[in-house]
């Protein structure tokens, strides 16, 4: 039984339809990848499984039961964090666990809000007002607020937006651990492709309010063509080869020297042999098979 | 769930800034009065003496306590809305400026409990506005004035209440403000369930406050169908129970008026955070 299943989910905002069909499910245990580009009904779709949103048809189901119907109890099981977490900027990070805490559903003990506080590495910062937060550090906390309650699902709209490099992998090492230390599933939306791909197991790619793929990450990779990066000594007699012999290939210039292949047909090793018959100087070819080219092949159709 | 989150959100109105302008504006507002009138009251209460003089000798203490806090209720009671209205008009408006609506609604507890809650701590903040205006001019004042009669002048002329029939009416004047204070907090939450920002809710609460205020006071025929059942209109009834005979009717009237106004406008409050797409 799948803990989430969407069933032709539609939301419409008086007349501009921003959900129009979309449909994937969520197994136990899954990091599960939510995938579109801007305006795709990535938030609009997560806040209506959160309530936020009041759907105008379709069905969201939770562990099995109508989220319409059940709603207290299935938000007691999830933990999420909208876009950016938001507290209450004048109380400190430990009193605004305790006011979510207190509407959790369950009962938790002050030690579990400093253990958990811990977790996310805020400990020490405990007494401290939220206003002087970095957005890190309230993203942080919003994971910390999130799990409070040890939900069964967690769910993440974008939780990198706006954060730095370093930030980023904080907050990724601490989705790498809800995965594999706490066995929580995930719904992961992010604008990070790279991210999904490095977490998630499963995924669903939405776009103009439709699904238009759901499967196994892995699964769906494969399916797409293995592409190549080259890297020459002598771009000109490159791209003069590629223009005579493959005129039907995509050939980019990434940066100096360095050429994307986008490969439409199995031609790589004949290509190869041919380049470095050349004289193009050719010192390395990377295969890639990205989900970035992936996500947008699926939504450029 | 909702007992929790009641205490939760009177821990955020007692933890904001915010809530303390009311009351410290309040506190300033009356010792502003009683400095006045430990300056000059005497010749403010004989300005208001003198054409009775001729006709009547007044003997014992007029300005005592009893007269300064007659004087302050019916001077601040205009002014104690406004005050009222800076915190209960950001209750839900400045969980949606701030985004912590999206944290509160995402949460087991309904969102007629998150109203419910909130409405409460509004009426428990209100109260505390009343109980502290009733306080500061009423015991402060007869600290500093001493008791007596009260003298009441109204539009039947002049009105002499005994000492010992004060208490009861002051106490019943105050849960009859409170009334209509409650009214106020509870327009201005509604208005908060409308709006993204406390500025909308605290300026139209008092518009409407504003606006009933002259329509009330217009001697136009047009409107005396209405009159009777603005809010506006019987936030003065507390001024009555210091009429005699007691107009028992008309305080009922009132009260009848004002707790219907409430619970219209908390119904239309849950109608309307209950049906609110949260797109911030």
């Amino acid at each position: 039984m799948p803990l989430i299943e969407v069933q032709h989910l539609q939301k419409k905002f008086g007349a501009f339809q921003a959900v129009k069909d979309v449909s994937f499910h969520v197994n136990e245990g899954d990091v599960f990848g939510f995938l579109g580009p801007n305006g795709a009904g990535k938030s609009t779709t997560i806040r209506c499984l959160l309530s936020l949103i009041r759907p105008s048809g379709g069905t969201l189901n939770f562990f099995g039961k109508s989220l319409n119907e059940n709603r207290s109890e299935v938000l007691s099981r999830v933990g999420c964090i909208i876009e950016k977490p938001d507290f209450y900027k004048y109380l400190s990070a430990q009193r605004n666990l305790e006011i979510f805490a207190r509407i959790s559903g369950k009962d938790i003990a002050p030690r579990q809000i400093q253990e958990m506080l811990d977790f996310v590495g805020l400990n020490g910062r405990e007494k401290d007002k939220v206003s002087g937060f970095s957005h890190g550090m309230k993203q942080r906390l919003g994971i910390a607020q999130t799990l409070l309650h040890n939900p069964d699902i967690v769910i993440l709209d974008e939780p990198t937006t706006g954060l730095d490099p370093q930030g980023i992998i904080e907050v990724r090492n601490l989705i790498l651990r809800l995965r594999d230390e706490q066995k929580k599933t995930v719904l992961l939306s992010s604008h990070q492709l790279s991210e999904i791909e490095i977490i998630a197991n499963r995924m669903v790619i939405i776009n103009q309010g439709r699904t238009i793929v759901e499967g196994e990450v892995h699964e769906l990779l494969e399916k797409q063509s293995l592409n190549l990066e080259v890297f020459v000594e002598n771009p000109s007699k490159l791209e003069d080869m590629m223009q005579r012999l493959y005129p039907q290939l995509v050939t980019r210039l990434l940066y100096k020297s360095t050429y994307h292949i986008e490969m439409i047909e199995d031609v790589r090793l004949e290509m190869i042999q041919r380049m470095v018959e050349s004289g193009c100087g050719l010192k390395s070819v990377i295969p890639k098979r990205s989900l970035e080219d992936f996500f947008i092949k699926m939504t450029e159709k | 769930m909702l007992l929790k989150n009641t205490y939760n959100e009177l821990l955020k109105i007692a933890t904001k800034i915010r809530s303390y302008i009311g009351i410290g504006a309040l506190t300033l507002l009356i010792f502003i009065v009683l400095f006045a009138m430990k300056a000059d009251g005497k010749s403010y209460v004989g300005f208001v003496t003198a054409s009775f003089e001729q006709t009547l000798s007044f003997n014992g203490k007029i300005l005592n306590g009893n007269l300064i806090a007659f004087i302050i209720m019916q001077m601040l009671i205009v002014h104690v809305p406004l005050l009222i209205a800076l915190v209960t008009g950001d209750l839900l408006s400045g969980e949606e400026a701030s985004g912590t609506v999206r944290m509160l609604a995402t949460k087991p507890i309904s969102r007629t409990g998150i109203v419910f809650s909130k409405w409460i701590a509004a009426t428990v903040y209100t109260l505390i506005m009343t109980f502290w205006l009733g306080f500061l001019s009423l015991f402060v004042a007869k600290w500093m004035f001493g008791t007596g009669d009260l003298i009441v002048l109204n539009s039947n002329g002049l009105l002499i209440l005994a000492e010992y029939d004060l208490g009861w009416r002051f106490v019943f004047s105050l849960i009859v403000a409170f009334l209509a204070l409650w009214t106020v907090a509870t327009l201005a939450l509604a208005f908060s369930a409308f709006a993204k920002n406390s500025v909308g809710p605290i300026v139209s609460t008092m518009s409407v406050i504003i606006l009933f205020t002259i329509i009330g006071t217009l001697d136009v025929s047009v409107f005396d169908t209405i009159k009777p059942f603005m809010f506006t209109t019987h936030m003065a009834a507390w001024r009555s129970i210091f009429e005699d005979p007691f107009p028992l009717r008309e305080i009922i009237e009132s009260v009848v008026i004002l707790t219907v106004h409430i619970v219209a406008l908390l119904t239309i409050t849950i109608v309307r955070f209950n049906k609110k797409d949260i797109t911030s």
